[in-house]
C-alpha cells in the first residue's frame, strides 16, 4: 500500500469512528452529564457560590450548548487521533494477527486495544460524570490513568513478544503471564484519591453508557479500517506479503 | 527486488514516516481532548486561555464521557 493511502485510509477510519462515538455519547451519555451537572448547580446555589437567577440560567445554557456541540467534534478529534494510533499498531501487528480476512484481523485488535487499553484501565480508574472530580487532584488522576494504560499496554506488547517463542497451546502462557502482571499492577496502583458525593446509581448508569459510547469507537474503527484495508490492499501486494 | 527488502515489505508495508506522521496525531490529539487546561490556546491568546478554557469547553464533555480525568 502507498504511504499516502495508508495514512488517509487510517485518518479517515479515526475520523469516522469517533464521529459514531460523538453520535452516540450525544445521544446516551449527554442526558447523565445533563443531570450531574444539575446536581453540581444545586450545590453551587446552597453553598452561596452562585445565585439562582435568570442571568445564572442565560450563561449556564450558553456554555453547555457549547460544551455538547463540543461532544461530535472532540469525537472526530479524540476519534482521529486513537485511530491513528491503532492503524499504526495494525500496520506493525497485521501480519501476525489471526483472520481471514482485514475486517476479521482489524476487529480483533480493536478488541485487544479496547481490553487493554480502555476496559482494564477503566476498572482500576472508572468514568465519573461532573462533580465527582476534585480540581486539585486533576492532575494526579491523569497521571494515575495515563501511567496505567502506558503500563498495560506495554505490558501487552511484551507478553506478545514473549508468546512468540513459544508455539500453539503454550502461547496461553503469556495471556496468563499478563494476567497476572496487569493484576499485580492494578492492586499495587494507587485509588483515586476523590470521594464519590454523587448518587451512585447515577454514577453507575454514566459509566455503563460511556462504556457502551467508547466501545461503540473500537468496533467501528475495527470494522472501517479493516474494510478500507481489504479494498486499498491490492491482490498482487497480497500475493507478494504471504 | 532483494531478499531483505521483500522481508523488510512484508514485515509492515509501511514507511517509518508514516509511522511518525501518525504517531504526532495521535500524541496531539489524545492531549487536546483529555488533558488540555488551556495550553493550545494560550500559545496564540497567551495567559487569557488559561482564564477562558474554550478548548476544554469543547472538549469537556467527551472527556467525561470517555474516561479522562475532569471535574
Ligand atoms: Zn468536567
Amino acid at each position: 500500500m502507498k504511504t499516502f493511502h495508508f495514512i488517509t485510509i487510517v485518518l479517515i477510519s479515526g475520523a469516522f469512528a469517533g464521529l459514531i462515538h460523538g453520535t452516540v455519547n450525544f445521544a446516551i451519555v449527554e442526558p447523565y452529564l445533563d443531570q450531574a451537572i444539575g446536581i453540581e448547580n444545586q450545590n453551587l446555589f446552597e453553598s452561596g457560590e452562585e445565585e439562582d437567577s435568570p442571568q445564572f440560567w442565560v450563561e449556564y445554557e450558553g456554555y453547555r450548548v457549547w460544551q455538547k456541540s463540543g461532544q461530535i467534534l472532540a469525537g472526530v478529534i479524540l476519534g482521529t487521533s486513537v485511530g491513528a494510533l491503532f492503524g499504526i499498531v495494525f500496520a506493525l501487528s497485521r501480519n501476525s494477527l489471526p483472520g481471514s480476512n482485514d475486517v476479521k484481523r482489524a476487529l480483533i485488535l480493536a478488541g485487544i486495544m479496547w481490553l487493554t487499553l480502555y476496559l482494564i484501565p477503566f476498572l482500576k480508574y472508572p468514568a465519573n460524570p461532573p462533580t465527582v472530580g476534585d480540581a486539585e487532584t486533576v492532575v494526579l488522576r491523569a497521571a494515575l490513568y495515563i501511567s496505567f494504560i502506558t503500563i498495560s499496554g506495554i505490558g501487552a506488547i511484551m507478553f506478545y513478544k514473549l508468546s512468540r517463542k513459544f508455539k500453539n497451546r503454550k502461547k496461553l502462557v503469556s495471556i496468563i503471564g499478563y494476567g497476572i502482571f496487569i493484576s499485580a499492577v492494578f492492586f499495587v496502583m494507587p485509588e483515586n484519591p476523590d470521594e464519590i458525593t454523587a448518587p451512585m446509581n447515577l454514577v453507575n448508569e454514566f459509566r455503563f453508557m460511556s462504556v457502551l459510547g467508547v466501545s461503540s469507537f473500537w468496533i467501528s474503527v475495527g470494522i472501517i479500517l479493516g474494510f478500507f484495508w481489504n479494498r486499498f490492499e491490492s491482490n498482487k501486494d497480497t500475493m507478494q506479503y504471504s | 527486488m532483494s531478499e531483505s527488502r521483500q522481508i523488510t515489505v512484508s514485515k509492515t508495508g509501511v514507511s517509518k514516516l508514516a509511522i511518525l506522521a501518525l504517531a504526532i496525531v495521535f500524541a496531539a490529539g489524545l492531549f487536546v481532548v483529555g488533558f488540555d487546561q488551556g495550553h493550545v490556546f494560550s500559545l496564540v491568546y497567551g495567559e487569557q486561555a488559561y482564564t477562558d478554557l474554550y478548548i476544554h469547553e469543547l472538549t469537556h464533555d467527551m472527556r467525561h464521557a470517555a474516561g479522562f480525568p475532569c471535574h
